[in-house]
């Protein structure tokens, strides 16, 4: 029972990062009815330009002391004789690093809203109107270009970067056994948690959010109502490579940054299919559920099989519902 | 021939068919009218199989064919038309119509991977029974080669036409064939209707809106309004039907 | 119109090659294959092999994507089935006669290959489009992880590989990269061939209709479970069939050779070629093989071999690879088959007016 609960909770913790991932997937679905399989690379860049802001830059020799390592006078008094594995010196560790960490999330989340604008207007824009396939193979054809582009630039070694938040292990009993978690992964957790809620509250209530969920139902209707559909589109890329920086940038805390970090993206996708393409809720819970899922095969079967988890969960579920757990079916006409 | 009994179809809430009944008698034109939204083409989507009844029987040939597919229906000599045309784009006239003789083809993958041999035989027969039964037929040998998207309204409309003919079918759906033609489109297609009927005997129900053209060939009337049958008979008999001039506000009157 | 294009009967309208410029087109390309082997050097006759085998599975990618409309990315997956089968299965045979081992080894790889094809096809059937091209790539990734793992390395090899057997053709044994060029280009020929034929009959036809209205096409009497799943029968086949002549050609195969970059590359060739057209995957092989090569060339010449900057190909590839599909989806969607038409017309037209 014990190890199933902490398996359990690191199954929620991976899967509320899987959700985060998710929205980016379902809003650009929902705004251009296009699934955009080159998402897991605009993380990647999201990773590498958080490791470029927080680690590269501050390393430069022109940077200024205090955007590596912010060390006042009194934070060194407090650390002064602390132990190794102190709670509170996990913190103040932590606080030397805050500079860095939040020039890395600025960076990276406005360079990869720059990135997403990019694509939007320079691939999708031009086909807008025809056929869905096209554009979906334009996002194909992006895999390879970010991915080519993400080994030409960033040729170093990628170094350790900076946890988001601090990473205090803590400990405590929970149906008799020992818990054993992390700061850090909890943080993520509740971020990713908060931006995925934050998103759907949008949608749901704002102007913009109205605008989207009109052009998903109907484009070329709500174009002829005022909304501007291209703005929508270029909104919802925006959101989801922004969302992606975030993402980008705990998945590299978590699990470190190589270009292999796209590949994950194909793990969300199945994730989002597995939910219905067009509902955030569906993705919620299948994101949630395959994260548990992954743990539990992790603790029974062994790391390794945790990766074919979103794949093979994906395929039964299409075969007894094809268009997801929440989604919406497609009404046929001849 | 084809006779449907307590039809009944709905979409959730919406009913859109309500106990229709009627027969399509051998040889004959039974003709289906009623006003926008009536249930006619539900009614003939039923009857090729794409929705399914929850409530009556569909009988073709003395079998219920009720619950088989689609497919099997067509295999069975069921052909039919579609109102917003469903020809396919990426194929040209000739290869539309070549289509429509699936069902009476025998080849299977390994043949027509090899091609010489029977699916040669199986195809020139083919070809030469479309070229001389359906394609001259229809008048349109000019454009065979043509791609599908290069034709007017009306010739694509005869294409169907054709692809439904090469089926060989006993019985014949045609859904709105004349939709959106001018007078003379609208006189050439009624020509070729009573043609294929005279020559060939085929058994055809038609959805229609042009109500000179309904009442001139068909022998047999049935009315729906808002899924149900309102009524059925000779041309002569629904005209003088209240309820129908009523439905049409003295339009057949 | 075309020009001198008289027909006295149906056979001769039916034709594939029903007019004097495609004629003197494939029978030329042909020519051209058969003299290749005599000038070229050792290295334009791997790089013909390997276009060769990538054709095979292309082809069937086409039939499945092309013209039926049913989109897969996880192609791959079969071409490693097909190979890892042939490695298989002449173990297993081991006691027969090496000369008639690819006999009944090869056509066996083609059916694993097509069964799992249609097992894979199965959700095709209720799901279209975006899910199914998911359900190929999650279905892709299933089966490289189940090849790598340790559960299977006896037959697979596992992560390091597997060495591969030499194919002997009732006693001619193919051991150089020159003889093997004659059986794959023969083979190569053949399907493309077969899978032409195959748009000449009703199984074709009924393809292409499920493919532009395929609820129509049911109503017309085409059974969709039997060609949608046909088609995926015929695709696999053809990428086992690719497989097979793989695991011969190369000395020895690993699952990182089937991935996802092998899948996407079937599909960026189909594009680029064209998609639904006989000569697209012809063309969009060519395109794909050849212009990564010229960057490897022209840059190593550009840097004088330099070591340095040799780290910076594979890259620049890959970007090249994406550009190249990105322009074509954008700029010529039904691809360089497109433009070899439009050549072909005017030049049937001739001396009329292009139009």
């Amino acid at each position: 029972m014990g190890q199933f609960t902490q398996f359990a909770i690191n199954g929620l913790m991976s899967g509320a990062i899987y959700a985060l991932i998710a929205v980016g997937i379902v809003s650009v679905y929902k705004a251009t009815k296009v699934v955009n399989f080159a998402h897991g690379y605009l993380i990647m860049f999201g990773a590498y330009f958080y490791f470029t802001f927080a680690v590269i830059i501050p390393g430069q020799e022109w940077a200024p002391e205090w955007l590596a390592s912010w060390k006042p006078s009194w934070m060194l008094e407090m650390r002064k004789g602390l132990g190794m594995f102190s709670p509170l010196g996990a913190v103040l560790d932590w606080m030397a690093n805050i500079p860095r960490i939040l020039l890395g999330l600025v960076g990276a989340v406005s360079c990869n809203a720059i990135l997403g604008r990019v694509v939007e207007r320079t691939l999708m824009r031009p086909l807008m109107g025809q056929s869905v396939f096209a554009m979906i193979m334009v996002t194909v054809g992006l895999i390879s270009i970010l991915s080519g582009s993400a080994s030409l630039i960033w040729t170093a070694d990628a170094a350790f970067v900076p946890h988001i938040a601090p990473n205090t292990p803590i400990r405590f009993e929970l149906f008799g056994t020992m818990i054993f978690l992390f700061g850090a992964d909890i943080v993520n957790m509740l971020i990713a948690l908060l931006i995925f809620g934050g998103i759907v509250t949008m949608v749901k209530f704002t102007k913009a959010g109205i605008a989207i969920r009109a052009t998903a139902e109907d484009q070329s209707t709500a174009y002829s109502m005022g909304i501007s559909v291209p703005k929508v589109f270029s909104n919802a890329w925006v959101l989801a490579s922004t969302t992606g920086a975030v993402a980008g940038a705990i998945l590299a805390t978590r699990n470190g940054i190589s270009p292999s970090l796209g590949l994950f993206g194909f793990s969300v996708l199945a994730i989002v299919l597995m939910g219905g393409l067009d509902s955030y809720v569906g993705c919620f819970i299948a994101a949630m559920s395959v994260g548990v899922l992954e743990a539990m095969t992790q603790w029974k079967m062994g790391g390794e099989w945790a990766a074919i988890v979103p794949y093979v969960a994906v395929l039964v579920v299409i075969i007894f519902r094809p268009h997801g757990l929440m989604g919406q079916k497609e009404v046929e006409r001849i | 021939m084809l006779s449907v009994s307590d039809l009944h179809l709905s979409f959730g809430g919406i009913k859109a068919l309500r106990g229709v009944n009627f027969e399509a008698k051998k040889g004959e034109i039974t003709g289906v009218i009623g006003p926008n939204g009536a249930g006619k083409t539900s009614l003939f989507n039923a009857i090729s199989g794409f929705y399914t009844p929850h409530k009556g029987r569909i009988h073709f040939n003395n079998a219920d064919i009720t619950g088989i597919s689609p497919d099997k229906r067509a295999s069975l000599g069921m052909a039919r038309t579609f109102q917003n045309i469903a020809l396919f784009r990426g194929m040209t006239v000739l290869d539309n119509i070549k289509l429509g003789g699936h069902t009476r083809l025998n080849t299977g993958l390994f043949s027509a991977l090899k091609y010489f041999g029977s699916a040669r035989k199986e195809e020139l027969e083919l070809r030469r029974d479309i070229e001389e039964r359906v394609i001259d037929f229809l008048e349109i040998d000019h454009i065979r080669k043509y791609p599908i998207t290069m034709l007017s309204y009306g010739l694509q409309k005869r294409v169907e036409l054709a692809r439904a003919l090469a089926m060989r079918p006993s019985v014949l759906l045609l859904d709105e064939p004349v939709a959106g033609m001018n007078r003379e489109e609208t006189a050439d297609m009624a020509r070729f209707i009573l043609d294929v009927q005279e020559q060939y005997g085929t058994t055809i129900l038609l959805v229609e809106h042009d109500m000179h053209m309904v009442m001139d060939i068909c022998s047999h009337i049935v009315v729906l309004n808002f899924g149900q049958q309102i009524a059925s008979g000779t041309p002569t008999e629904v005209a003088k039907n209240p309820a129908v001039i009523e439905a049409y506000l003295g339009v057949a009157a | 119109m075309i020009n001198g294009n008289l027909k006295a009967d149906y056979s001769a309208d039916e034709r594939i090659l029903n007019n004097r410029n495609k004629q003197f087109f494939v029978y030329g390309s042909m020519f051209f294959l058969t003299l290749f082997p005599v000038f070229a050097d050792d290295y334009a006759v791997l790089m013909a092999c390997k276009m060769g085998i990538l054709l095979i599975a292309v082809i069937g990618v086409n039939v499945l994507t092309g013209y039926t409309g049913l989109i897969s990315l996880g192609h791959g997956a079969f071409i490693a089935i097909g190979a890892y089968s042939t490695v298989i299965f002449s173990n297993l045979f081991d006691g027969l006669p090496t000369g008639i081992l690819p006999f009944v080894v090869v056509p066996l790889a083609i059916s694993v290959s097509a069964i799992i094809g249609i097992i894979v096809g199965l959700p095709s059937l209720r799901v279209k489009g975006l899910y199914l091209a998911v359900a190929t790539l999650a279905a892709s990734f299933i089966v490289k992880f189940l090849i790598e793992q340790d559960l299977f390395s006896p037959w697979t090899g596992g992560i390091v590989g597997i060495d591969t057997p030499v194919p002997n053709i009732l006693g001619w044994e193919l051991d150089t990269k020159r003889e093997m060029y004659v059986l794959i280009t023969v083979l190569a020929i053949c399907t493309m061939l077969a899978a032409q034929n195959l748009f000449r009959t009703r199984v074709g036809r009924a393809f292409i209709a499920i493919r532009d209205r395929d609820y129509s096409a049911e109503i017309l009497g085409i059974s969709l479970l039997r060609y949608k799943l046909m088609s995926f029968a015929i695709s696999a086949g053809y990428c086992g069939l690719s497989g097979a002549l793989g695991a011969y050609f190369y000395a020895r195969i690993l699952p990182d050779q089937f991935g996802l970059n092998l899948s996407l590359e079937l599909v960026a060739a189909l594009i680029v070629g064209g998609m639904g057209r006989t000569l697209g995957p012809f063309f969009g092989v060519i395109i794909i093989m050849l212009v990564p090569e010229l960057i490897k060339i022209s840059m190593s010449s550009a840097t004088g071999g330099s070591l340095d900057w040799a780290r910076y190909t594979a890259p620049v590839q890959e970007i090249v690879f994406g550009l190249l599909l990105v322009f074509f989806l954008l700029k010529e969607p039904l691809g360089i088959n497109q433009i070899t038409d439009r050549m072909l017309r005017a030049i049937n037209r001739w001396p009329f007016a292009r139009g």
